[in-house]
């Protein structure tokens, strides 16, 4: 058996290599599918590990707590935050006070965004977040300064931090240490710029690179003087305190709130999970493209297996004629067109991360290498070979002996 | 005319029929024949063309089925097998030569003559081994890399016969071996074919020409599907021959006698007979 198989094999080999151009073209075309299909799946990875890495990088020490009521509403999945927008916000600078004071919490961060156009001397910023916080931020998120340094207790609330694209936008330079802006009416310095990273998207898909971050004094002045609290992150003293955390800060709150549950409070995978949700329909559905142009190359196998048994049908007769039996001829065709989308799929494979690499100079995530999208573009590709080579080899055997023979070519 | 023994004989067909088509326009390419065949007969089948010689050797080649009747091959009902038994029957114990040779041309010989082997299992070294050893019996040793449109009609056919060969079949058929062959190249199978009937193989051939009979131990004539005459031209197939042979071309006869342990090199001989 495994005798016939290596024969197989040999035999595929040469028939392929003497049809070259032909071949190449049909493994071309397997190729280009499942490049098509490793690139979506090898982005989607990077975007997976960017998140997980965040909240890792608190060795599960952060919990966040949002206002409304818990909702399974299909909305969440595309925008977590809107429904607030409507609304005030059930999180009060009380409860900040209270969660801080907890055993276990080292830290309570209130995070709050405002709206503003930013002016600065030659130049607008539209579309740029305000985000106003306490200066704890710098520890529950992983920013880091290129240069000047976070708010700390010591700055004005008319100094702000800016992010790396926003700094050279209005100023044109990376180090705006001291250049001044006017925020509704209000004029800031900017104290320090923000490091290029890696943007948190857990923090109310803030753009950080695009962001100002002033003081939580001055954001609530922009809002009458009233806080408008998005999101408070609790950072724990150790990692094993989390759940016990979690319950207090949950039974301080519900007993702050009159037993109202009128927030949610969520930890470790759970924050990125709108995200990581959204991102997986988002893959699912650029995925399923992909496969398109798989199941394209997949029809050109078998176009090209087809030509191949009507040429041979000579051949497949002559054999028939000396011993082979119908499996044997079933088995010969299968395995070519298997050798072929092998082929295709480890050339695709490479050149799938090759291009996810390229797509990703003008993204902020790099792809990333992981089993599953190995086992993918695997399945895909034997999967491709099977379903596809199964029709002609099936064609194949089931010619009549003698009719064969009686093909000239 | 079969001749009474108490062995079970290779083939025996009884009231075979084949049809083609369907209700009025079906047609009998064979029509309840009833034939057997002995261990080491030499058969030659004649008749004229659609008289059902080919159709005939399909069905004993397990090429094709019968519509009707029955077909013993060892004793033993073929209807019963399923197609990989058949298959497997095809590659252990019938070797099949055709007219247009049907080689694979994308094979060198040597490959050609160990395709069927492939179908049996035998480990590739092994298998280019026995071909070559058939081969050397054949004298085309030199030939093995050739590929098959690199050779003569005639070597092709030896090629052909190499291949049939190769899995020592214990029946051999033969679809006018000779008709795409000149005289000379006719001749030289014709003695192989000989030399294979003394060796203890049995032999069917369908032919046209009427030269080539005298060669065959037992000689069937065809006609409309049907058994037309059945002579035995040579009772004992051991026997020394008593028919004359009627050489094709005083000048183009073989003179050397084809063995399987034959050493010395026939080269010179062999050029001298093209």
């Amino acid at each position: 058996m495994i005798q016939l198989l290596t024969d197989h094999v040999h035999n595929a080999y040469h028939s392929l290599r003497s049809n070259r151009g032909r071949t190449l073209l049909t493994v071309l075309g397997i190729a280009i599918g499942i490049a098509s299909v490793t690139c979506t799946l090898a982005i989607s990875d990077g975007v997976r590990k960017m998140v997980d890495t965040q909240v890792s990088a608190f060795n599960g020490r952060l919990a966040v707590v949002r206002p409304g009521f818990k909702s399974h509403d299909p909305n969440q999945l595309v925008s977590p935050v809107t429904q607030q927008s409507f609304s005030t916000s059930t999180l009060t600078d009380a409860d900040t006070a209270a969660l801080s004071k907890l055993p276990n919490v080292e830290t309570a961060v209130p995070l709050m965004t405002i709206e503003g156009t930013i002016h600065a001397q030659h130049a607008t910023g539209s579309n740029s977040v305000v985000l106003a916080t306490t200066p704890d931020f710098a520890k529950v998120s992983n920013i880091t300064m290129l240069s000047g340094k976070f708010l700390d207790d010591t700055t004005d609330d008319n100094t702000a931090v800016i992010g790396l694209q926003l700094a050279i936008s209005l100023f044109d330079t990376d180090h705006p240490i001291g250049e001044a802006f006017t925020m509704r009416g209000q004029q800031f310095t900017v104290v320090g710029v923000l490091r290029q990273d890696s943007a948190p998207i857990n923090f109310n898909n803030v753009d950080l690179n695009n962001a100002v971050v002033v003081s939580f004094e001055q954001g609530k002045n922009f809002n009458q003087g009233r806080s408008q609290i998005q999101q408070i992150d609790l950072l724990t003293k150790k990692s094993s305190d989390l759940s016990d955390a979690t319950k207090q800060a949950k039974s301080k709150l519900l007993s702050q709130h009159l037993g109202e549950e009128d927030f949610s409070i969520t930890s470790g995978k759970a924050i990125t999970q709108p995200t990581g949700q959204l991102f997986q329909v988002m893959t699912g559905v650029m995925t399923a493209i992909a496969a398109i142009s798989l199941i394209v190359g997949g029809i050109g196998i078998m176009n090209i297996m087809l030509v191949g048994v009507a040429e041979r049908t000579r051949e497949i007769g002559i054999r028939k004629a000396v011993g082979a039996s119908q499996r044997a001829i079933v088995a010969q065709f299968l395995i070519e067109s298997l050798i072929m989308s092998g082929f295709g799929g480890l050339i695709g494979y490479g050149f799938g991360y090759l291009s996810a690499f390229i797509v990703s100079i003008f993204l902020y995530f790099t792809p990333a290498f992981s089993l599953q999208t190995a086992g993918i573009a695997l399945g895909m590709m034997i999967a491709v070979g099977l379903f596809f080579g199964l029709y002609p080899a099936l064609k194949a055997a089931r010619k009549d002996t003698i009719e064969s023979l009686r093909q000239y070519h | 005319m079969p001749k009474a023994t108490t062995s079970t004989p290779v083939i025996q067909l009884t009231t075979l029929t084949k049809r083609y088509g369907f209700g009025e326009t079906s047609h009998k390419a064979l029509d309840e024949v009833t034939l057997t065949i002995e261990k080491g007969e030499f058969i030659a089948v004649m008749g004229p063309s659609g008289c059902g010689k080919t159709t005939l050797l399909n069905v004993i080649g397990l090429l094709d089925r019968a519509s009707e009747g029955d077909y013993d091959l060892d004793g033993k009902s073929v209807a019963s097998l399923s197609g990989q038994q058949q298959a497997r029957v095809r590659s252990s114990q019938i070797g099949i030569v055709f007219q247009s040779f049907n080689l694979i041309h994308r094979l060198n010989v040597l490959d050609n003559v160990a395709l069927p082997l492939t179908y049996s299992g035998i480990p590739h070294l092994k298998r280019l081994e026995r071909a070559s050893e058939i081969l050397k019996t054949f004298h085309l040793q030199e030939r093995e890399y050739y590929m098959p449109w690199q050779l003569s009609g005639g070597q092709m056919q030896r090629v052909a016969i190499a291949r049939a060969l190769v899995n020592h079949p214990s029946i051999i058929l033969a679809d006018e071996p000779t008709g795409n062959l000149d005289s000379r190249s006719s001749h030289v199978i014709m003695e192989e074919l000989s030399q294979l009937h003394k060796q203890g193989n049995t032999i069917i051939m369908v032919t046209h020409n009427p030269n080539l009979t005298s060669y065959a131990s037992r000689v069937i004539n065809m006609l409309d599907g049907k058994i037309a005459s059945d002579t035995s031209t040579m009772p004992d197939p051991t026997a020394p021959k008593k028919s004359v042979k009627i050489p094709l071309n005083q000048h183009t006869k073989r003179k050397e006698k084809i063995t399987k342990t034959t050493k010395t090199p026939r080269k010179k001989t062999r050029k001298a007979a093209k």
